[in-house]
């Protein structure tokens, strides 16, 4: 569905390169999570997807199609994202959700939009919420009201940017299941990044091990290994089994 | 808030801006009581009190409510589409621009550097009342577009804009005090008392220039109100939900400068305005703009209005300069406002 090829970025003429060359597929409902060092260039990457940056070099095709010649608003039915920073403007939840189909009805929601917010609130047990300030969520509440205004653009494609960072570890393992609900049940595909690598274990399909601006390795749950590891975060780990499940411990610097 | 107490606060402002234009309307110099002023309304009773009503006083509270609602929905969007509450209808530096067009106009051109000394009659509008209107507008319409090109050429981010703006108006506030150096003590005196801010300029036709400015660029604002709301999300955000930033920030600050040009071209410099009305209007009903574009709209007419008002009867016969009012009836509001701890909802 996705297929990214030779991607290049830098953020001025003088500046160094982010992105040097990112190569990336990703499948309908298959859940991708980016792992990486800080400054690895994994935010860069989502903003070449999303349109808020253009690349320098190299394709993005969605289905085909070339997303960098693709209208803004088109391109918002297809691909939404979850900051890691999120914000409403005081908004009502449902405003909020129902600000996610401005790329449908452009100046003016309509009973469709409005059908369609009450839908997305109804199906993620938001309903109680829907007159209530967002900014006045917790972070956990937040976030899943981010989910719901990211699935009123209809994606079939959705990219998180740290969706547990600010999060304790209930909320976490909330917005993780709700993740794994999306892509499951609507075949929405995901793209996130993570910092926590048993939770990525945990909720991803295919891994993308980024450094200097560029994947190095791709593959399941099998790349897991201490010496990838070692490689992308420069710290020696553990990796262990417990139940079948591979849990990674510790880290020792380099 | 809910809906039903957001749709009060709208109406009790629009009612009070309605009150506020009577009381406007009734008080004066010319001391007229309720029932000359009732029947001059109807262009009966006394010819002077009917000139009054129709030429100075009608013309005055338009000129409030429109300048008031457009100075205060130039603010809003200026803080919106910058993500920066301290901006305002100056940030772009349009009234210094206006200012230094206007001192020109007055000083270089009406008798300052071109005649003898200080001559009382060089100052007289008798070639074209317009032409200091027109000098300031000129001058803060190619100070806007200056700004704006300039956040062209470089990434046309918020600070960017902020930081070029502040160093554009430095410019023409030093191109000003150069001006005001070399002007004859008329001519400084006649620049000064244009810079302060004076409703009684207002005539029908400025009031139809302004209203035309204002009115079709709130029509803009309210159009676009879910893309200033998705701009609330962050600049990122806004993007991925397909609103066109780049462009909707342009156009945004265009038609706020304009607004502002196109006011203080005519009225002088009236601060405050428009910082203050969409603070108070944010904490009241919240950010959405469907409901903050028009609420922004009647603080600003209800604060100007009630500046004007009280600046007509403290001056003593004359209007004291309606800008030091605005800022001596807010700022207290204001800050009561910032420190209530009512959240907004």
């Amino acid at each position: 569905m996705l297929t990214i090829e030779n991607l290049q970025f830098r953020y001025g003429k003088r500046s160094p390169q982010v992105l040097r060359g990112v190569d990336l597929t990703l499948q309908d409902g298959e859940i991708g999570i980016i792992l990486g060092k800080n400054g690895c260039g994994k935010t860069t990457l989502f903003q070449n997807i999303l349109g808020i940056n253009d690349p320098d070099e190299g394709r993005m095709l969605f289905d085909g199609e070339d997303l960098l010649h693709m209208p803004r608003r088109q391109r918002a039915r297809r691909i939404a994202y979850v900051p890691q920073h999120i914000h409403f403007g005081a908004l009502s939840v449902f405003d909020s959700v129902l600000m996610g189909r401005v790329s449908y009805f452009g100046l003016r929601a309509g009973q469709e939009d409005c059908d369609a917010v009450r839908s997305i609130l109804r199906e993620m047990q938001l309903e109680d919420f829907a007159r209530r300030n967002a900014e006045e969520l917790s972070g956990g509440e937040k976030q899943k009201i981010a989910i719901a205004r990211a699935m009123a653009q209809q994606p079939r494609l959705l990219v998180f940017d740290e969706p547990t960072g600010n999060l304790d570890i209930a909320n976490e393992q909330l917005i993780v299941e709700e993740t794994k609900k999306l892509a499951r049940e609507k075949r929405v595909a995901i793209l996130s990044s993570l910092h926590d690598l048993n939770q990525a274990l945990d909720m991803g399909d295919r891994f993308f091990f980024m450094k200097d601006g560029v994947i190095k390795y791709t593959g399941g749950k099998e790349m897991f290994t201490p010496e990838v590891m070692e490689d992308i975060f420069d710290i020696r780990v553990r990796v262990v089994e417990v139940d079948g499940q591979k849990i990674i411990i510790g880290g020792k610097k380099q | 808030m809910n809906v039903r107490k957001k749709r009060g606060v709208m109406i009790a402002l629009a009612a009070a801006v309605i009150l506020m234009a009577l009381v406007c309307l009734f008080i004066g110099s010319s001391h007229m009581s309720l029932g000359d002023c009732l029947r001059a309304l109807t262009k009966s009773g006394d010819p002077a009190a009917v000139r009054i009503i129709w030429n100075i006083r009608i013309p005055r509270v338009l000129a409030a409510v429109i300048a008031g609602a457009g100075l205060s929905v130039s603010g809003l969007m200026m803080q919106t589409t910058l993500n920066n509450s301290m901006a305002s209808p100056s940030t772009l530096g349009v009234s210094n621009a206006a200012v230094f067009g206007a001192n020109l106009s007055i000083i270089a051109f009406a008798g300052g550097f071109l005649s003898t000394g200080n001559n009382l009659q060089s100052y007289a509008v008798s070639a074209n009342p317009y032409a200091t209107s027109v000098m300031a507008f000129l001058f803060s319409t190619a100070s806007i577009l200056l700004i704006l090109a300039l956040c062209r050429i470089r990434a046309f981010s918020p600070n960017v804009v902020v930081l070029a703006g502040i160093a554009i108006g430095s410019v023409w506030t030093a191109a000003t005090t150069v001006l005001q150096f070399y002007a004859t003590d008329v001519g400084l005196s006649a620049a000064v008392i244009w810079s302060f801010g004076d409703l009684g300029r207002a005539t029908y036709r400025t009031d139809a220039i302004m209203f035309v400015a204002v009115a079709l660029s709130t029509v803009f604002f309210l159009l676009l109100s879910w893309h200033y709301n998705a701009l609330l999300s962050g600049e990122a955000t806004a993007k991925s939900m397909g609103v066109r930033v780049d462009g909707l920030r342009f156009a945004s600050l265009l038609l706020s400068s304009v607004i502002t040009a196109v006011c203080v071209s005519f009225l002088g410099v009236i601060g405050f305005v428009g910082i203050i009305c969409p603070h108070v209007v944010k904490k009241l009903l919240g950010q959405d703009h469907r409901l903050s574009i028009p609420a922004s709209a009647l603080c600003g007419s209800l604060l100007l209005l009630a500046a004007d008002t009280l600046s007509r009867s403290l001056g003593n016969g004359s209007a004291l300069p309606v800008g030091a009012i605005t800022s001596l009836l807010g700022a207290p509001f204001f800050i009561a406002i910032i420190f209530s701890k009512k959240e907004n909802g």
